[in-house]
């Protein structure tokens, strides 16, 4: 038997008072604390159950926006071009503005802007223009590589008062062609380029 | 999306303004900007009363004639293989001969860039401007 603790639980103070002083002929044996099973046969070499690591959960429960996320990062990874249609952001362009869109490959399409289509990667804008005097639309995918950049060339003076212009579409409303105003922004931009192209070189 | 019974609008100098499609040769869907159709002459070009004979003469085709013609804009619109999509405000075509070669000797208006890939460079020199 173990030597006593320092405190016995109390129940088994009173169970040793009783015990000692009422029975006399028999000594008290409690039954064992601990039962071992027995092996059926003892003499075969003991089962080693292997137990395996538990297998790795997923990575994420929403794997479509993890997606999504990684794709946008991979193809704007500076945020600007999220920034330029971000609804938190005050300088975003607007449904109603003019916008000038350089292509890597191809001629620029400028137009004004009808329509902010936003579906995560596939995000894209609707743009109207007059090409010899016939209306052309055309929708631009926001994210993609083979557009260079995105600049607002002119602002609409008041926000349009809904979010899709189609009502541009009808002649009372119909902005007309924009060449004019973006020949003339895309000439300010390039002599303010070169200006301070000029400055940085001579300084 | 050009089928039977679309008008377009006739954008070359042969004479016609306003064509009826009668059918889409080539495939059994309705037509989009590149393809070949059939139509018919349904309004022609104002001549003016006092034009020279050689002007007269050099009108090819009269209300009612049967032609062929490649659409080159359309108002449903298509997509690219970049992911954009273009859209015009009007149906147009340019009257071709059997063997393909234009009618007309000069195009007005837009027209779109697929007629490069479909093989119609020779209307494409002659357009303006191409989306």
């Amino acid at each position: 038997m173990a030597s006593k603790p320092s405190l016995w639980p109390l129940t088994t103070l009173l169970h040793r008072r009783t015990v000692s002083t009422l029975s006399t002929a028999t000594t008290y044996t409690p039954p064992p604390r601990i039962h071992f099973a027995t092996r059926p046969n003892p003499t075969l070499p003991r089962r080693r159950i292997k137990v395996y690591p538990p297998p790795p959960g997923p990575l994420t429960t929403d794997p479509i926006s993890a997606l999504t996320t990684a794709q946008i990062k991979a193809l704007d990874p500076s945020g600007s071009r999220a920034e330029l249609f971000s609804r938190q952001n005050p300088q975003a362009i607007r449904p109603g503005d003019i916008v000038y869109v350089r292509r890597k490959n191809g001629e620029p399409f400028s137009g004004v802007l009808l329509n902010i289509r936003r579906r995560g990667i596939d995000t894209s804008i609707l743009l109207r223009d007059h090409l010899t005097k016939l209306g052309v639309e055309m929708w631009l995918k926001v994210y993609s590589p083979i557009i260079d950049s995105i600049n607002l060339v002119q602002r609409k003076e008041k926000m349009a008062r809904r979010a899709k212009l189609y009502y541009m579409r009808k002649p009372a409303h119909d902005f007309g062609p924009v060449r004019g105003i973006v020949s003339d922004w895309v000439r300010k931009s390039y002599a303010a380029k070169k200006g301070s192209a000029d400055k940085a070189s001579q300084s | 999306m050009i089928q039977l019974k679309s008008m377009l609008n006739c954008i070359d100098n042969s004479g016609a303004a306003l064509v009826e499609c009668v059918q889409v040769l080539g495939k059994k869907r309705p037509a989009t900007v590149g393809d070949k159709i059939v139509v018919v002459i349904q309004k022609q070009r104002s001549l003016g009363h006092d034009l020279s004979a050689a002007a007269q003469a050099a009108v090819k085709v009269r209300r009612g004639d049967i032609s062929h013609a490649v659409v080159v804009r359309t108002r449903k619109g298509y997509g690219r293989a970049d992911g954009s999509y273009i859209r015009f405000d009007d149906n147009a075509c340019v009257l071709i001969n059997k063997t393909g070669d234009p009618l007309g000797t000069r195009l007005s208006g837009v027209v779109g860039r697929e007629l490069k890939k479909k093989k119609w460079s020779k209307i494409l020199s002659l357009a303006p401007a191409y989306v």
